[in-house]
């Protein structure tokens, strides 16, 4: 890291900035970055960085600004330019094709052709199929060409993203958030990949917001807050609390208190639950658990191994194929959602637009969206819009939810934090025994991070049953009282959090015999 | 009997796979198809006009003009069809109303035009363009074979055209980089995006593909079940080729043995009619058959079908 | 206070929005009908006035003995009521998220069935007016009522399914017809008796003789219930929740279902009044196997009227006029009648671009 100052720059960008409505995403940014570096981009969620690198790798056309590569000044029309300059990116959500396979999804649009008598230019699947198996060897990062992409674990397709990038001979790699949905061990083979791609000389672009990756990988890493560049830090000399404090911007009390208390009456048990997906295929098997009340239990799992089929089963979402729930002692196994709502569960789903709320309907009626149909929301079938009125002013004062026109604002025009301070909100006004939390701060930056984990402990406190799913294992570990790991749809291990080390959840949630 | 069932079977099924495969090329591309009626229809109508027009001019009959008459219905189909992609795509209009916008438009516009243009040549307001028998051809040798010799006889002028569009069609959609790239617009646009690939030109090629191929078939109909072209041309066909589509899980082969079951279980049923010497009145019942079948059919296999994961959904193309 | 009135700004701007786009597809109808009446060497003003006059909403240079311009105007609120009925059907059906194309096919069943069972029957007027209301109403929803259960059950997408059932239905009763009903004279369905049929009849003392169209009140109280319904009542709410999200409404509890059946059964209630004030109402006989193009107009009017009951009774009127209007403009111009689809059809495209970029509109709210 000490050659730094001899490597040539291969990236500069100069001035770039970008404005979305609403938002000013890039305000006149402005680095350099050296071949061969790991270069890691620190900010909060919303700060900008996935936006910035989406303008270097041709998706976004910035508004301001020039990017030189190589010395060179470029201009981005698709991401085919920033191909052709030797730029690919590996995208937080993957960008796959579920029901193509690994050599498909890696070769689509720089198809392999072999001409058919002669004349016609069809593509060439068994050359494809070879050169893909080759790249995949020479680079370590193991995949068997002909599998499905529905059939393959989120690490695995990580790896098909990475050959993508490898398959079109980039050097400059950008990577977004690449470990949000890893498990600790499937962490610790990404970084040796890193590594190994340093080694063959490439140059790594990384956006985090987690400071240890940064600490182990990074070279040197720029800080973004609120879409401005705050500055370019050496990793190696640079305080990790200082990295932090830079990335938030001001010292905020992020200290949640968890009390110890006496757990209660058991809540919710669920016996021998299983749970098909369509295709013969089980989510879910034969899992037993409980939750008492004053409790937080903790599903713990790799993307994909059950946890939401689970609490999609005891919502009522989707039908247990066997198996029962029981509900403060009642089996609620074949009730409808409606009525397991009002039997006492509350629950704040992953996806905020599609399921947690009706965005084209105003915020008054979000806030009302389980309720309408008791007084004093309706009274013999008819509406009373001065009961929604006043409740929704009730919960804005208090949960302190933003909007442009208050409670007759379309939900659709609210922020992503406001819209779950909305939701977290109403689920937690409905003042039921049972609330379930699945990824409740996907997305949020710090402030708002804690802001709800405070709420969760609130409501742990007021003694009612928690069950939180979340792919954060720092979240895990600094809320649950229980941890229970999912590992392919059965539960391996449920045990109190104080008795179980970070390392060994993460080796349960991958399958590994302990 | 077997034998005229299955050259009328043929007959019926042939134009409706027409106009399924160009059914499957849009939604495999992620743009939702109900406009193929509409298509047809102003596919029909030019090639109609287009009849009218050569007819007087060029001798020689049917057999010479029926190219250039089918030209001008296929690119006909191929303006529609670009109509609802520009609504789709430009307007980001609900693909499902944009659909049923271009059938009503294209009734309204044909049905005027026509009226118009018989005004025009021969001061009638007829709302029919006469067009004739469409030339038919048997293949030597292989049409003598007895009962499955029936697939090779009495074949309209068409039949090869589809079967050889057909077998290219399969080609192109699952050999070749387009194919591979359009099918990708349709399950997941963004991946297609992020390869550098333009997504909008991709689904405007292939609504024109879908067009090209809906209007042979429209044109097909009009010589082969009505020899003219007038509102009859409107029966509901386009509708009857996105239910086959639909019931063949979006796949070529599929839809063509959904198409065969059509067009036999009509030609049976009406062969049937006259085998057992019932009286006309009757052969409305009969000539309910296909929507029956079609009802029936999507019944049993819209609960296990898997449409393209992307179809109809709203998607920004110009995010930059 | 700068809040409120900065939501007050919004809320005006919203809605005259939400005017603007129906007007300009309007007008721009307008031009593209002048441009179209020029090039075919007609006056657009005498022709497009001519539209207004065979509705009755204009002086006709002559009438005969028995008609006026009253009587022209009542038989044009005669064929507004299924208009109007039948837009209120689409417009249920599309709030709730399915697309009712299938009028047409419920307007021939409730039309056949109260026919059979009550148009020959020597019932009092009191008595048969409100059973063929009740006929009409039953067989639409109970077609609608099949068509979202197969929707829900079978995943069975209802624009084509509506579409078989179109078809069904028409060659179904287009068989009884020629075979049990039919008046050969006519060559379609026998006349429906005079009873039976939904006007009131009116003598004035100077020997005119009014009918008036039972069907334009039903319609136009319609509209005001379905609003009522729709914006005021539970029902209406989860039928909106489900039509925005259907996977949020399900989140929310809502059993969609019961919704997605409830929508199209209230849809086909109101296609199967469109049918009965249509073919026991405006006419009074059945052509066998003949779809009615006015199922496919209720989508115009329904998006031209922005979705809303109100809004139909204003779209509904203005394309009626085309409609109806559409014989006399042609005998008074010469062009061919067709021309009023054509104006339907235009009015469609232009208001449908309307409608999605009213939606786009909202996202930078």
């Amino acid at each position: 890291m000490g050659e730094d100052a001899g490597r040539p720059v291969v990236v500069e960008l100069s001035g770039i900035s970008k404005q979305f409505p609403g938002v000013l995403a890039n305000d006149a940014i402005s680095l350099e970055i050296r071949e061969g570096e790991i270069f890691a981009i620190l900010g909060e969620n919303g700060a900008g960085k996935t936006t910035l690198m989406n303008i270097l790798f041709g998706l976004y056309r910035p508004d301001e600004g020039e990017i030189r590569i190589r010395g060179q000044a470029v201009s981005f029309t698709s991401p085919r330019d920033a191909t052709a300059q030797g730029i690919g990116m590996v995208h937080q959500h993957f960008k796959l094709v579920e029901n193509y396979t690994v050599t498909e999804n890696i070769i689509l649009g720089l198809e392999p052709l072999k001409k058919w008598l002669g004349l016609f230019p069809l593509i060439n699947s068994k050359g494809a199929n070879r050169e893909i198996a080759s790249l995949s060897d020479h680079y370590g990062l193991k995949v068997d060409p002909r599998l499905v992409i529905s059939q393959t674990s989120v690490s695995v397709q990580q790896r098909v993203e990475i050959l993508k990038m490898l398959y079109r001979k980039a050097d400059i790699l950008i990577f977004d958030e690449p470990t949000a949905m890893l498990a600790p061990q499937e962490i610790e083979h990404l970084i040796g990949v890193i590594h190994e791609l340093r080694r063959h000389g490439k140059t790594v672009i990384l956006i985090t917001h987690k400071l240890d990756e940064i600490r182990r990988l990074a070279d040197r890493c720029a800080v973004l807050r609120r879409g401005r560049l705050i500055g370019v830090y050496d990793v190696a000399s640079t305080d990790t609390a200082h990295l932090a404090a830079t990335m938030v911007g001001q010292a905020l009390d992020l200290e949640i208190h968890k009390e110890e208390q006496p757990l209660g009456d058991v809540i919710l048990e669920v016996e021998n639950l299983t749970v098909m997906q369509e295709k013969n295929v089980t989510a879910v098997r034969d899992v037993s658990f409980q939750v008492r009340s004053g409790e937080i239990l903790a599903l713990a799992g790799v993307s994909g191994n059950g946890q939401v089929e689970i609490v999609e089963a005891i919502y009522g979402q989707m039908k247990a194929a066997s198996g029962t729930i029981l509900l403060n002692g009642i089996d609620i196994t074949a009730h409808s959602i409606r009525s397991r709502i009002r039997e006492g569960i509350s629950y704040v789903p992953e996806d905020r637009q599609k399921t947690g709320l009706v965005v084209d309907l105003s915020l008054s009626e979000n806030l009302a969206l389980k309720t309408y149909g008791q007084p004093p929301f309706s009274r013999r079938k008819i509406l009373n819009r001065a009961a929604f009125r006043r409740h929704a002013e009730q919960l804005i004062e208090a949960y302190d939810i933003r909007s442009g026109s208050g409670q007759a604002t379309k939900v659709h025009s609210m922020s992503g934090g406001n819209q779950q301070k909305a939701i977290v909100a109403r689920e937690i006004d409905l003042d039921n025994g049972l609330i379930i939390f699945v990824q409740p701060t996907r997305g949020l930056d710090i402030a708002a991070r804690a802001h709800i984990h405070r709420q969760i402990l609130a409501e742990r406190a007021k003694g009612h049953a928690i069950i939180l799913v979340s792919l954060e294992l720092e979240e895990v570990m600094e809320l649950a009282d229980t941890i229970a790991v999912i590992y392919n749809g059965a539960l391996r291990k449920t045990a109190p959090a104080r008795d179980m080390t970070m390392e060994e959840v993460g080796k349960l949630m991958l399958g590994v015999d302990l | 009997m077997i034998d005229r069932i299955i050259i009328d079977g043929l007959a019926f099924s042939l134009p409706l796979f027409a106009m399924a495969i160009g059914g499957i090329f849009s939604e495999k591309s992620g743009i939702t198809m109900l406009a193929l009626e509409g298509i047809q229809g102003f596919g029909a109508f030019c090639g109609a006009v287009a009849f009218a027009l050569l007819q007087p001019l060029i001798p020689g009959g049917t057999q010479v003009i029926i190219y250039p008459v089918l030209a001008a219905a296929m690119l006909g189909g191929m303006i529609f069809a670009l109509l609802h992609a520009y609504m789709s795509i430009r307007f980001r209009l609900n693909q499902v109303i944009s659909g049923v916008v271009v059938n009503i438009l294209a009734m309204s516009l044909t049905i005027f035009l026509t009226g118009l243009i018989n005004e025009r040549l021969t001061g009638e307001p007829s709302n029919k363009i006469w067009l004739g028998a469409a030339p038919r051809f048997s293949v030597p040798g292989l049409s003598k074979i007895p009962v499955i010799g029936a697939i090779f006889r009495d074949l309209y002028i068409f039949a090869p055209f589809i079967v050889l569009f057909a077998l290219i069609s399969g080609i192109l959609l699952y050999r070749t980089r387009f194919g591979l790239r359009l099918r990708a617009c349709g399950e997941n646009p963004q991946s297609v995006e992020a390869a550098g690939c333009s997504v909008k030109r991709i689904r405007y090629l292939a609504l024109a593909l879908c067009g090209l191929l809906t209007g042979l078939g429209g044109m097909n109909f009009a010589f082969t079940f009505s020899a003219n072209f007038s509102p009859t041309i409107y029966m509901g066909y386009g509708y009857l080729a996105i239910a086959a589509l639909i019931c063949g899980n979006w796949d070529i082969r599929r839809t063509l043995f959904t198409c065969l079951i059509f067009g036999f279980a009509r030609s049976g049923g009406y062969q049937l009619i006259l085998k057992l010497g019932m009286s006309s009145d009757l052969s409305d019942l009969f000539l309910m058959i296909p929507y029956v079948l079609t009802l029936l059919l999507l019944l049993f296999l819209s609960r296990h079908n898997h449409p393209p994961s992307a179809l109809g959904s709203d998607y920004e193309y110009d995010r930059r | 206070m700068k809040r409120e009135t900065k939501r007050k700004d919004s809320a005006r701007r919203a809605s005259f929005a939400r005017l603007l786009i129906p007007l300009a597809s309007v007008l721009l109808t307008f031009m593209v009908l002048t441009a179209v009446f020029l090039l075919i060497g007609r006056n657009p003003l005498t022709a497009i006035y001519s539209f207004f006059q065979g509705s009755g909403l204009g002086m006709k240079s002559s009438y005969t003995s028995s008609s006026s311009m009253l009587t022209d105007f009542f038989s044009y609120l005669g064929i507004l009521s299924p208009m109007l009925l039948g837009s209120l059907g689409v417009v249920v059906g599309l709030r709730g998220g399915l697309f009712n194309i299938g009028v047409s096919g419920q307007m021939l069943l409730s039309g056949f069935t109260a026919t059979v069972l009550v148009g020959y029957s020597k019932l009092s007027p009191a008595l048969a007016i409100p059973l063929v209301l009740l006929i009409g109403l039953l067989t639409g929803a109970l077609l609608g009522a099949v068509i979202g259960w197969l929707k829900y059950r079978f995943n069975v997408h209802e624009v084509v399914s509506s579409i078989m059932f179109n078809y069904i239905v028409s060659f179904l009763t287009g068989y009884f017809i020629k075979t049990r009903y039919v008046d050969p004279i006519i060559r379609s369905s026998r006349q429906v008796a005079a009873n039976a049929r939904l006007n009131l009849t009116f003598n004035t003392g100077s020997g005119l003789k009014l009918v008036i169209p039972v069907g334009i009140f039903i319609a136009v109280a319609m509209a005001f219930l379905i609003r009522f319904y729709l914006e005021r009542t539970v029902g209406g709410f989860e039928i909106r929740m489900v039509g925005f999200n259907r996977h949020g409404a399900a989140y929310a509890g809502v059993p969609i279902r019961n919704v997605m059946v409830r929508t199209m059964l209230i849809s086909g209630a109101l296609a199967g009044l469109a049918g009965v004030t249509y073919y026991l109402g405006y006419y009074s006989t059945m052509v066998p196997k003949d779809l009615p193009s006015l199922g496919y107009d209720a989508i115009a009017v329904a998006l031209l009227g922005n979705l809303g009951p109100i809004g139909c009774i204003f779209s509904s009127a203005l394309i009626t006029v085309f409609q109806k209007g559409a014989v006399y403009m042609s005998s008074a111009t010469g062009v061919v009648r067709e021309i009023a689809s054509l104006v339907t059809g235009i009015l469609l495209l232009f208001s449908s671009l309307g409608v999605s970029m009213r939606d786009r509109i909202r996202h930078y709210d």
